[in-house]
């Protein structure tokens, strides 16, 4: 006569702890990042040692090296970009543009967007940089 | 005569609500966030301030210097006709900030810069204390 014996039930105290450490991770990736929408291009931004930290909200406005542009993740052309800009403003007076250039854009491709912004009517606009170490 | 029989249920042993979905959907989310996204430590220099309004120019108390700062296509700032590096023009922008704590500086970069050289330079100014800093820009008139 065989005598088996039964198996031990332990599964699901296992998969407590499998979900404790699911979670943990999902809730650090969610609160950790700003959920923002990236450019369709490459874009990396100016290294700098005196910037401040960037709170959430605003409009990003990407310029790739060579000149390109897009808006919250979304590749325009110039006219295009004025409308769209216009309406955000009627918006949110107060919105916030950050002007996230490609630290090898050329200038005659962002500060006249900088300026066009400016006398469209906003009022806070900022350049994203890369925080660097200090020299 | 027939005996009373009594039927009972038996206890379920395992939990109400299974928790398998739960985690198939907490893993999906888990994998999704980690996938599409990229993480960037990004700061931000301001470009534009509400004060900085043209009337901001009005009455300034006392007399202020002024230096202006070309920036080349080449990257190179000059500063009263001389090319400068970074170190160069931390020390010049030091010894005018030393006669005058609020001296204006005045960027006026070319159109053939970079971005990053205009920021080196703001970079620069800024941690040599100039307060008073601005970029400007010539526009073609028609």
């Amino acid at each position: 006569m065989k005598l088996r014996r039964p198996a031990p039930a332990q599964h699901s105290e296992t998969i407590i702890a499998l979900i404790d450490v699911v979670l943990f991770l999902l809730i650090f990736f969610m609160l950790i990042g700003r959920m923002d929408a990236t450019a369709p291009f490459e874009v990396s931004p100016p290294l700098a040692t005196t910037g401040s930290d960037m709170p959430a909200g605003g409009a990003t406005l990407a310029i790739a090296a060579d000149g390109a542009l897009a808006l919250d993740g979304q590749a325009l052309d110039r006219t295009t970009l004025d409308s769209r800009l216009a309406a955000l403003l009627a918006e949110d007076p107060d919105l916030r543009l950050r002007v996230n250039a490609h630290k090898a854009a050329e200038l005659r491709h962002v500060l006249p967007l900088v300026g066009a912004a400016e006398a469209m009517g906003f009022r806070d606009v900022v350049l994203v940089v890369t925080p660097a170490d200090q020299p | 005569m027939a005996s009373k029989v009594t039927l009972k249920r038996r206890s379920r042993n395992g939990p109400l609500i299974s928790l398998v979905p739960m985690i198939d959907v907490m893993l999906i989310l888990l994998v999704f966030f980690m996938v599409t996204s990229t993480y960037l430590n990004l700061d931000m220099i301001p470009a534009v301030r509400q004060q900085d309004q043209p009337a901001a120019t009005a009455t300034t108390p006392g007399r202020t210097g002024t230096a202006m700062i070309r920036l080349g296509a080449d990257g190179v700032p000059v500063l009263r006709g001389q090319p400068l590096d970074a170190a160069g023009l931390d020390r010049a922008l030091r010894d005018l900030l030393a006669g005058e704590p609020l001296a204006q500086v005045l960027i006026l970069p070319s159109g053939g810069a970079t971005t990053q050289a205009l920021i080196t330079v703001m970079d620069v100014a800024t941690r040599a204390g100039v307060q008073r800093l601005r970029v400007i820009r010539l526009e073609a008139r028609p």
